[in-house]
């Protein structure tokens, strides 16, 4: 469909300006009595802090001191037989050592993850330490690849952790992330519901298993 | 029979009914445990209230210029944006858009403005099937009942019952225990998502500087909805413009914290067009709809624009003694609890629905838990106030208020009145009156006892003592 010119645009945008001539009372943003205090608690050692929050919100951490082949390799070996959907990435056509043993390797230029994926293997944006996050976009692999197999692998260096939600936009602005890609997530643990009687249940819809591997080695 | 009366029958059946306040209330108790610890996890919960609260009257009072930014970012990342003045204009753009498409099947996420526009039967009546996809709506969809709760949308069911539910619509399982229910759903909408032609989701934030839909969910499913399908509308309000993507930096946080008490949803997505050209995955067309219907003249009014600021997590609801009574379904609105009694009157009409600004006790315990701190409290007041002003009431409450008035402007007036009025009860009483139609304070008396009549009145007690306890 082309874009079709929009008459009730006009309409809204002058109704907008016509409330808007009548300004909001000022106390909403003069009772700022807390506005000067900082919100967070401030993240003395961000490795410490993503560690405490992977474990709080279920996300398997395996922090490695150089190469994450041989956590990479252990992780695999506890999945069920099946495709593997691996972002194609030089970083992780290295690790095909450790994949190869594997035949059932589905790289993302071969297109979108099956249904019946079984695992996703993707790098990161950035890690936060604030809240054990990891932040993909539709680089990692494609939009939404992690979403569909029951786990997702995310293989990551310690130079991609980031203290503060705070400076994690600020990163992904700084890179034009968000300005390049179509899609950016936020993942904070795996797929949950809650809406049986409150009562949670890992893997709705997306990964049941969040696995990161921290390898700690600059290289 | 009025929405007033519907309301008031409906919230006398449900407040006595056990078993649905055992329901509620382990609910809720559930929330308030989580609730306390997530705001803990913050140095400064008031702070961050704070924070929200500017960058939401920020936003909101310069909604034409945000908006618009929002737009020309949009569109130049290939994706369209349609402005709809009313529900009727928006069920017609995304039904239209659908029909042109060939669509047969959608997988639509949580929107409560999906719900204010009644889209999913609009879309049905022309042969397209609609699957909720987050588990407490597709769980109501099946029941085919309106969500109950704007968070948590199936509060009111036990396990028992979606187990039941399951059993019946579903079929091939037969269990109450959550994983295989929720397992069950998982295989249901699995299908749903690989064949819909098109995604429908909500927004929790519009982002003005980048051009991006943030879309907060934990199950997952809305990055299904918007990975799968060719097609991915976005249907919002105008109100859900953000500034800047770095205000996500503590919108997301208190959002999650305030909806369910954890320190961020699992999935926090943002979304800006359809894929890009060196994108293998993701839909070949991207519709936003920014809904007016009825947030402008909210604008217009300064006294109520900052209930435009609300980010829709449920904690007014969960906070209120009223709906912790009557829970959701009594209020018979999209939006139920502190936020709906506000918000209806506006949306759909103030004659209808002022009832709504007296379901409070104007305790304040929303306005305390909101966290973008609207006045909640306040504004049931102030809809209160031009439902006297303007809206139509009933000639027996006029003539009663009318009455009161003539009697508080004179000191002798109200002496004789307050005289009568006490041996009128005391009489009425002692022949056992109390409760019966008969009876003026039928209202408190027909559930509970009259305490005793005083024999004199408050002054005649201050005189005596010589204003003495």
């Amino acid at each position: 469909m082309a874009q079709i010119e929009n008459p009730t645009r006009e309409r809204i945008l002058a109704r907008i300006r016509n409330a808007l001539k009548t300004p909001a009372p000022m106390h909403w943003t003069n009772q700022a009595t807390h506005g000067m205090q900082p919100i967070f608690a401030p993240i003395p050692d961000a490795l410490e802090r993503f560690q405490r929050e992977c474990a709080g919100n279920r996300t398997e951490l395996i922090v490695t001191p150089n190469s994450s082949s041989e956590a990479l390799e252990t992780v695999l070996a506890s999945l069920p037989p099946g495709e593997i959907f691996v972002q194609d990435a030089p970083e992780l056509r290295e690790k095909s050592s450790a994949l190869h043993d594997r035949k059932d390797i589905r790289w993302s230029s071969e297109g979108a993850p099956h249904e019946n994926s079984q695992a996703t293997l993707t790098l990161a944006e950035v890690l936060v330490a604030q809240t054990g996050s990891v932040m993909v976009s539709a680089a990692c692999g494609g939009r939404g690849a992690f979403i569909v197999a029951p786990v997702h692998i995310v293989l990551a260096r310690a130079r991609q952790l980031v203290p503060t939600l705070d400076d994690a936009f600020a990163r992904i602005r700084e890179r034009g992330t968000a300005a390049q890609n179509s899609y950016v997530c936020l993942i904070t643990g795996s797929s949950r519901t809650a809406d049986i009687e409150k009562i949670l249940v890992m893997g709705a819809h997306g990964p049941r298993r969040l696995v990161v591997i921290l390898e700690l080695a600059t290289k | 029979m009025t929405a007033a009366q519907d309301f008031l029958r409906n919230a006398a059946t449900k407040s006595a009914d056990l078993v649905h306040r055992q329901i509620l209330r382990r609910g809720i108790d559930h929330y308030d445990a989580a609730v306390s610890s997530g705001r803990a996890r913050f140095l400064d919960w008031q702070a961050a209230r704070e924070k929200c609260q500017s960058i939401k009257c920020e936003a909101v009072n310069h909604l034409d210029r945000y908006l618009e930014e929002f737009e020309r970012r949009v569109k130049e990342h290939g994706g369209h944006v349609f402005w709809a003045e009313n529900a009727e204009k928006a069920r017609r753009y995304i039904v239209d858009l659908a029909a042109n498409r060939g669509v047969r099947t959608i997988a639509k996420s949580k929107s409560m403005v999906a719900e204010e526009i009644h889209l999913a039967p609009a879309l049905e009546k022309q042969g397209i099937r609609v699957f909720e996809t987050d588990l407490g709506e597709f769980i109501v969809q099946l029941r085919n009942e309106p969500p109950y709760h704007i968070v948590t949308p199936a509060m009111h069911l036990t396990r028992k019952d979606i187990a039941a539910l399951f059993k019946e619509k579903l079929g091939g399982i037969d269990t109450d225990d959550p994983q295989q229910l929720v397992a069950a759903a998982r295989h249901a909408l699995r299908r749903a998502f690989f064949t819909a032609e098109m995604g429908i989701t909500g927004a929790n934030f519009l982002v003005a500087d980048s051009g991006m839909v943030c879309i907060t969910t934990n199950e997952g499913n809305a990055d299904l909805g918007v990975t799968l399908p060719k097609i991915h509308v976005v249907l919002s309000g105008i109100e859900k413009i953000i500034p800047r993507m770095e205000d996500l930096a503590v919108l997301l946080p208190v959002l999650a914290t305030a909806g369910t008490g954890q320190p961020l949803t699992c999935y926090n997505t943002l979304v800006g067009g359809p894929r890009r050209t060196n994108e293998l995955t993701g839909p070949d067309e991207f519709h936003v709809v920014l809904l007016d219907n009825g947030r402008t003249d909210l604008l217009a009014d300064p006294e109520q624009r900052d209930v435009l600021h609300c980010i829709r997590c449920g904690a007014c609801l969960n906070a209120c003694p009223i709906y912790r009574n009557i829970g959701g379904h009594t209020y018979a609105t999209t939006y139920q609890g502190p936020i709906g009694s506000v918000l209806t009157p506006h949306l759909r009409g103030l004659n209808e629905f002022q009832h709504l600004s007296q379901a409070s006790s104007l305790c304040g315990a929303c306005t305390e838990a909101c966290p973008v701190k609207i006045n909640l409290h306040h504004h049931l007041l102030h809809n209160r106030r031009n439902a006297v002003e303007r809206a139509h009431r009933l000639w027996r409450e006029r003539i009663a208020f009318q009455l009161w008035r003539w009697s508080m402007m004179s000191a002798t007036r109200f002496g004789v009145l307050g005289s009568v009025g006490r041996r009128a009860l005391r009489f009425l009483y002692a022949f056992g009156l109390e409760g019966t139609p008969l009876d003026p304070l039928r209202a408190w008396t027909k559930d509970r006892s009259a305490p005793p009549i005083p024999t004199g009145s408050f002054r005649a007690l201050w005189k005596e003592h010589d204003g003495a306890n």
